[in-house]
């Protein structure tokens, strides 16, 4: 395992232990997991590696638990609408599983090929489609985690609806591997969609407050769009060829439903607006293109390069983008960014000079906390991640998630200081 | 004469109402006597007193005199709760919290909302469905139910089997620590704020880990349109064959309910009845949502459905009139029951949607051994099992046998793999069948973090976890032994 | 003196001597009313006193849970009981809202009759309450002394507010062209029909009714009852107004004066022995009549008769509503909402009726009410026995209104009292009527313009 790759990666992005730990089952992550509580050792966990460049102020680990063998599914009710997986499992091994039965996990993160779904859990990554279908918190029922000291915690269970002690599955949802390890995820499922369309809006230089009212059109009327997604002009031109602002309106529906939203999307298209409308493999195909734009830790970048994450209000995604903009010609790097009108999440790969990309990050993390809002850092290498936070200024009530760290990993052996504020 | 008088007055009693004013604290016995239990009204206990503070400092300022005084004390909305969440057992002060009842803010363009804790559900759907809004979570008591309430316990209802329960709707919470601290999680309704999801986890801990003081909800457009069907089935278990049959065929209904015969007999007898016959078996509500123009071909696969599986009469509702007579008779069963039964015991199970059929006949057959009638109300969507155990408390023994044909529902839904409560919550009443799903380190796990937020264990005392689950907790114990009430 | 009064009440039997109930035997809370509260809160909302106070024991199912309490031997019939007692509006709105349909009126009706053995009223309320219930709206006569009322509702601050209401000023003056046709102030029907036996239907005669003239209604809404009587016949009905009808005692069994309540109803059940129908045009009153069987329960004789006549009784609305009545053809340009009367909706089922005949006169811009059935704070005498609750009452119905209606139409008096207030209080100019004059000033009009072309 030690190739050229390996001990690359390992400079650029850190988060890596000297020794390679693949479990292939529960017991050997318990087993493992109790061997370093006792030993005291410091454990990185990942599975596909792809947010290696993900937070984390330590450059070494003792070990690596990669996860990446421990796949496959447990259980599927294909009647009960709801699956057991194993975390190594990546998401387009899932959603192809599942394609035969008519279903799907709706989650549409980066890289389905290489993500998986512990990682994807872990780091709480969403797509465009969030909008309709909501993120890794709506989906997840139930999880079997590994405590740091090997014991096996059940959480939740295997029904869809349940309230019996406190919800735990969400204090591992997003904790990026800090609490343990998952060796199970038990999720709802939907029925894939019958016919789906992407409309894409793009408008000239200087108009793109018209699709801003256009997606508050869109909220305001009958219709039900599971994405509203914007991409900047540079994004776009990647994705379409045409460099503009460009709105992706999805709909997933049975047809004569899609094809009325349709059509309510040909009658308000702005004026000057072109307006493209893409049909079920077609559609596929566009988001199977999104959905590898965004870098990831083993995509090789020729410059610098930094992903950011904001959350805001919905429609404050769009003053960001429009912010990032300015900022990155005022400091010269280039910026490429898509986010949610309707769901509040919104992405940057940012690229250029190291000092220029600290200050567009600190630029656009100032306007996203004026408007109550925040900036993490998705990918960036190991050295940048000393001299700009990842995580942000830890919130009022940071004590209490130092408190949970310390109840549930007291001697810091899952993931220490990957999280927010050295947790 | 008037220097005795005063002395009477617990010393405590006299600075929780320095906090909040002489008009907005109870503490004699006669009236404390209406707080004695909520909707779960099998225990029954006093409290020290009820205070109503009206805004966050208040609650604030209570609390850390509590905390600093050592006095146990638990937060209590509207009361609705079907679990004893709000019964105080260690004579606790109680915080109501219905005099914070505020709609703060409406943001329509980032679809949010802010309202206080005693801010009922049904009124904030009410106040912005002139613009095309609602808010999705709607438990059957959403006519006075408050959303603090439902928050701490994460109330569900008819309709989130498509949307969701409350842990799904909430986007910022403000938070009084059980030491009296304030915090703001969530920020303005950013989602995915950086650090544990602190928000999910207050969300459902019933009142155990701090007292919500205000709320960001999401509010969702209403859909273009709906319809509701009503369909009538001679045999129970082809009923619930329907149900499965219908989530198979891709569609994702709106709500997805059933009554029973004897929970029919029920709603027939109280205030909302809208004639079913008398002598059907089960009756499914199904309805779907959404684009108008799709709806129809939901309709025509869901009624193919139901006559695959003889039904015996299908309808959909032809105006919404008829549609709400519909939801009243169904939101209102669980009360309707009173009309055919002194006491019930509603239990709250959850099982996979495909269990339904043996769960069913399990439920019969602990009907038959306890000789008690035992009325099913359930969102059979999403599994979520409403078995309403029919009693006479006045008859001796008969709670006791109602209180164990409740726990044998409960094993039944345990051991097809499923929960034992799907949105009631566990209160003091299903503490001990916690046990059924979780190992004692599982428990365990959960009270290590229970100690995180509330480490004197002073808020909402002896809830939600089976007695005693570690030595420390033992001793507690032993205050709570409150009768039960025959 | 708490102490002295439970004193005397232990010296009497509690209601079954091995029980544990705190009860006096006459009268008693039904049992089998509370049976069926399950406690899970449905009713909480729609209590005015719970939304004002926000404390359970002035909630329904506190209330409930309360008199459940006093038969459980956990608590006396002392001041912290009757406090919440008699505090209910009497409005019955949790009744709509009681998914298992327990009657809290009834059972708070009992409750109240137990407090007031045990502990007789005093002080200004008790001679305000007797004067009110036993000196005065028991006899006809007394209440004709019309400047004995008038003094009485000069003290009560009420004088003001009345000259806004429907009383005196709002038809005359309001309706455009009305004023040759109105008086100027009404007479009481009984002192203008005292010598006749039967007036007589318009047109073709459809059915003879009778009607209670009410003893606060004939007085001070006497043109209203004209009103009730002009529709009534304008519709082929006969109209007999029996001689012998006295008050109908709601106010008494709402202040837990059982045993007045009893004598009132034995007076009307006899006095309207003889009617097929008894139209009634104040909704309190209505309710009150229907409910008579309640009052005896002990006596089978008395229920029997009191059944019999409960089942004869109806509201004029309903009344004109299942048996048909001419649409008038002139216009009344006027904006107009409708308030509820609480015993007509929760009380009577009344509420798409009044709603009904107000849109079928041509001309009304109708407005709905958000909260049309929200109790208004008048509550019989209770905004004189509990001033403070039924401001607060009032002002959240007030918040209701919409602002710009020229009229709000009811069907009790009691309310348009209140109601008055409220406009008064606010400085709205919406004028307060009575549904029933709407229609009869449309007919009135249509008689003109027939008059005119004949």
């Amino acid at each position: 395992m030690d190739t050229q790759e390996h001990v690359e990666l390992h400079d650029l992005y850190g988060n890596r232990g000297s020794e390679w730990h693949e479990p292939v089952s529960e017991e050997e992550i318990c087993e493992r997991l109790k061997r370093a509580h006792e030993e005291g050792r410091k454990v990185a966990i990942e599975s596909g590696g792809t947010k290696r460049g993900y937070g984390g102020a330590r450059g070494e680990y003792d070990w690596t638990l990669s996860l990446k063998k421990y796949k496959g599914i447990v259980e599927h009710n294909a009647g009960d609408m709801t699956i057991t997986v194993k975390p190594g499992t990546t998401i387009a091994e899932l959603q192809r599983f599942l394609q035969e039965y008519g279903q799907q996990v709706s989650l549409d993160p980066h890289w389905p090929e290489q993500a998986t779904i512990g990682g994807v859990i872990s780091a709480n990554e969403s797509g465009p489609k969030r909008l309709a279908y909501g993120s890794a918190r709506d989906l997840v029922i139930g999880l079997r985690i590994v405590y740091p000291d090997g014991r096996i915690i059940r959480t939740g269970g295997k029904v869809v609806k349940n309230v019996a002690g406190y919800d735990m599955n969400k204090l591992f949802i997003g904790a990026m591997g800090t609490l343990g390890v998952i060796s199970e995820i038990t999720m709802k499922l939907r029925p894939a969609p019958k016919y789906e369309s992407l409309a894409l809006v793009s408008v000239p230089e200087g108009e793109e407050e018209k699709l801003r009212l256009l997606a508050v059109e869109i909220q305001d009327a009958m219709i039900e769009p599971v994405t509203l997604e914007i991409l900047t002009p540079a994004l776009a031109e990647k994705l379409t060829g045409t460099r503009a602002f460009t709105l992706l309106v999805g709909y997933e529906d049975v047809e004569c439903s899609v094809k009325e939203q349709e059509g309510w999307m040909i009658h308000h298209k702005p004026e000057n607006a072109v307006l493209e409308i893409l049909h079920e493999e077609e559609a596929r195909k566009f988001w199977e293109r999104f959905a590898v734009t965004v870098p990831n830790t083993h995509t090789k970048e020729k410059d610098l390069c930094a992903v950011l994450k904001a959350g805001t209000k919905n429609m404050d995604v769009f003053t960001m983008m429009t912010t990032a903009l300015d900022l990155g010609i005022s400091h010269l790097v280039d910026i490429e960014a898509h986010g949610g009108l309707g769901h509040g999440i919104s992405e940057y790969v940012v690229r250029g000079q190291q000092d220029n990309i600290i200050a567009v990050i600190e630029g656009l993390r100032a306007a996203a906390e004026q408007k109550g809002g925040y900036i993490v850092i998705k990918q960036l290498p190991f050295h940048l991640r000393k001299k700009v936070d990842v995580w942000g200024r830890n919130p009022g009530h940071f004590s209490l998630m130092e408190g949970i760290k310390k109840a549930v990993d007291p001697y810091g052996v899952c993931n220490l200081q990957r999280y927010i504020g050295g947790i | 004469m008037k220097r005795k008088k005063q002395n009477k007055v617990d010393p405590h009693i006299r600075s929780l109402t320095k906090i909040v004013g002489e008009s907005e604290i109870l503490y004699k016995p006669e009236d404390l006597i209406s707080y004695d239990c909520d909707g779960f009204t099998v225990h029954k206990a006093l409290p020290k007193a009820v205070v109503f503070p009206k805004n966050t400092e208040e609650v604030a300022a209570l609390v850390q005199y509590c905390h600093m005084n050592h006095l146990p004390f638990l937060a209590r909305g509207a009361g609705t709760g079907l679990s004893g969440g709000a019964i105080p057992l260690n004579e606790e002060i109680i915080i109501s919290l219905v005099k914070m009842k505020q709609l703060l803010c409406v943001d329509y363009e980032n679809r949010q909302a802010v309202v206080q804790p005693g801010y009922v559900n049904l009124k904030l759907t009410n106040s912005i469905s002139d613009k095309g809004y609602y808010y999705a979570p709607d438990p059957s008591s959403q006519y006075v139910c408050t959303i603090g309430g439902n928050v701490a316990e994460n109330a569900g209802g008819a309709h989130c089997l498509k949307y969701g329960v409350t842990t799904n709707h909430i986007l910022g919470l403000e938070v009084v620590l059980p030491h009296g601290e304030v915090i703001e999680i969530g920020g303005e309704g950013a989602p995915d704020s950086p650090g544990y999801d602190l928000m999910g986890l207050l969300t459902g801990s019933e009142g155990t880990l701090g007292i919500v003081t205000k709320i960001t909800v999401r509010i969702l457009k209403s859909p273009q349109g709906k319809k509701t069907v009503l369909a009538y089935f001679d045999d129970v278990e082809e009923g619930s064959r329907a149900v499965s049959d219908i989530i198979a065929a891709g569609i994702v209904p709106a709500a997805l309910e059933m009554m029973d015969k004897t929970a029919i007999e029920g709603v027939e007898a109280g205030t909302f009845p809208v004639g079913h016959p008398p002598d059907i078996e089960a009756f499914l509500l199904i309805e779907v949502d959404g684009i108008m123009a799709g709806l129809e071909e939901q309709i025509e696969q869901i009624l193919e459905v139901c006559e695959s599986w003889n039904v015996r009469e299908v309808k959909v509702a032809k105006s919404e009139e008829e549609r709400s007579r519909w939801w009243a008779n169904r939101k209102t069963g669980f009360g309707a029951m009173g009309a055919i039964s002194p006491d019930y015991l509603v239990q709250d199970g959850v099982i996979p949607r495909s269990r339904l059929p043996e769960v069913l006949k399990e439920i019969e057959k602990i009907s038959r051994e306890s000789g008690l009638r035992i009325a099913n109300i359930f969102h059979a969507g999403d599994g979520n099992l409403h078995p309403l155990i029919l009693f006479d408390s006045r008859v001796p023994g008969e709670t006791e046998k109602a209180l164990q044909a409740g726990t044998a529902c409960l094993k039944a839904c345990a051991d097809v793999g499923g929960s034992i409560t799907g949105e009631h919550g566990v209160g003091i009443e299903k503490k001990e069948e916690m046990r059924f799903i979780f190992t004692e380190e599982e428990i365990e796990a959960q009270l290590d973090i229970r100690d995180v937020f509330n480490p004197y264990d002073l808020l909402n005392q002896g809830k939600l976890f089976p007695k005693p689950s570690r030595c420390m907790d033992v001793k507690k114990i032993v205050k709570d032994t409150v009768a039960v009430q025959s | 003196m708490l102490k002295e009064l439970m004193k005397k009440k232990d010296a009497s039997l509690p209601c079954e001597e091995n029980t544990l109930s705190n009860y006096f035997a006459k009268d008693h809370p039904d049992e089998a009313k509370w049976a069926d509260c399950v406690h899970c809160g449905m009713c909480l909302e729609a209590c005015p006193t719970y939304l004002e106070t926000g404390q359970e024991q002035h909630s329904p199912r506190g209330r409930v849970h309360l008199i459940k309490s006093v038969a459980e031997g956990k608590l006396n019939v002392n001041e912290a009981f009757a406090d919440p007692v008699f505090q209910c509006l009497d409005c019955r709105a949790c009744t709509t809202a009681c998914p298992a349909d327990v009657d809290v009126g009834g059972l708070i009706e009992e409750a109240r009759g137990q407090v007031r053995q045990a502990m007789p009223l005093r002080g200004w309320k008790g001679a305000a309450g007797s004067f009110f219930l036993k000196r005065l709206f028991p006899h006809p006569n007394r209440m004709q002394t019309v400047s004995g009322l008038l003094k009485l509702y000069q003290q009560s601050g009420l004088q003001k507010v009345m000259r806004r209401s429907g009383a005196m000023k709002v038809m005359p003056d309001h309706l455009a062209g009305m004023e040759a046709i109105m008086p100027e102030m009404k007479a009481s029907v009984q002192k203008t029909y005292k010598n006749v036996d039967l007036i007589p239907a318009k047109g073709a005669v459809k059915a003879r009714v009778a009607m209670l003239t009410g003893c606060i209604m004939d007085v001070m809404f006497g043109d209203i009852n004209e009103s009730t009587i002009h529709v009534l016949t304008y519709n082929g009905n006969e109209v007999t107004l029996p001689k012998q009808q006295t008050c109908c005692g709601a106010l008494h069994v709402h202040a837990g004066d059982r045993d007045t309540g009893r004598k009132l109803a034995k007076q009307n059940i006899e006095a309207f022995e003889d009617a097929g129908k008894v139209i009634v045009n104040a909704a309190g009153c209505g309710c009150a009549l229907k409910e008579y069987p309640e009052l005896f329960k002990d006596d089978p004789e008395w229920r029997d008769r009191a059944e019999k006549f409960a089942a004869k009784v109806e509201d004029v609305s309903k009344y004109l509503c299942d048996t048909g009545y001419v649409k008038p053809e002139s216009r009344i340009h006027k904006s107009i909402t409708y308030h509820d009367a609480c015993h007509l909706a929760h009380g009577q089922g009344v509420r798409h009726e009044p709603r009904q005949m107000l849109q079928d006169i041509p001309g009304v811009e109708y407005k709905e009410m958000k909260n049309a059935d929200t109790c208004c704070g008048s509550a019989g005498i209770y905004n004189l026995t509990n001033p403070e609750m039924a401001g607060a009452v009032l002002d959240r119905k007030m918040a209701d209104v919409p602002e710009d209606v020229e009229m709000i139409s009811m069907g009790n008096p009691g309310c348009m009292l209140q109601m008055a207030m409220g406009v008064q209080k606010y400085g709205r100019r919406s004028e307060i009527v009575h549904t029933i004059q709407l229609l009869d000033w449309a007919y009135q009009k249509d008689e003109q313009a027939a008059g005119k072309k004949g």
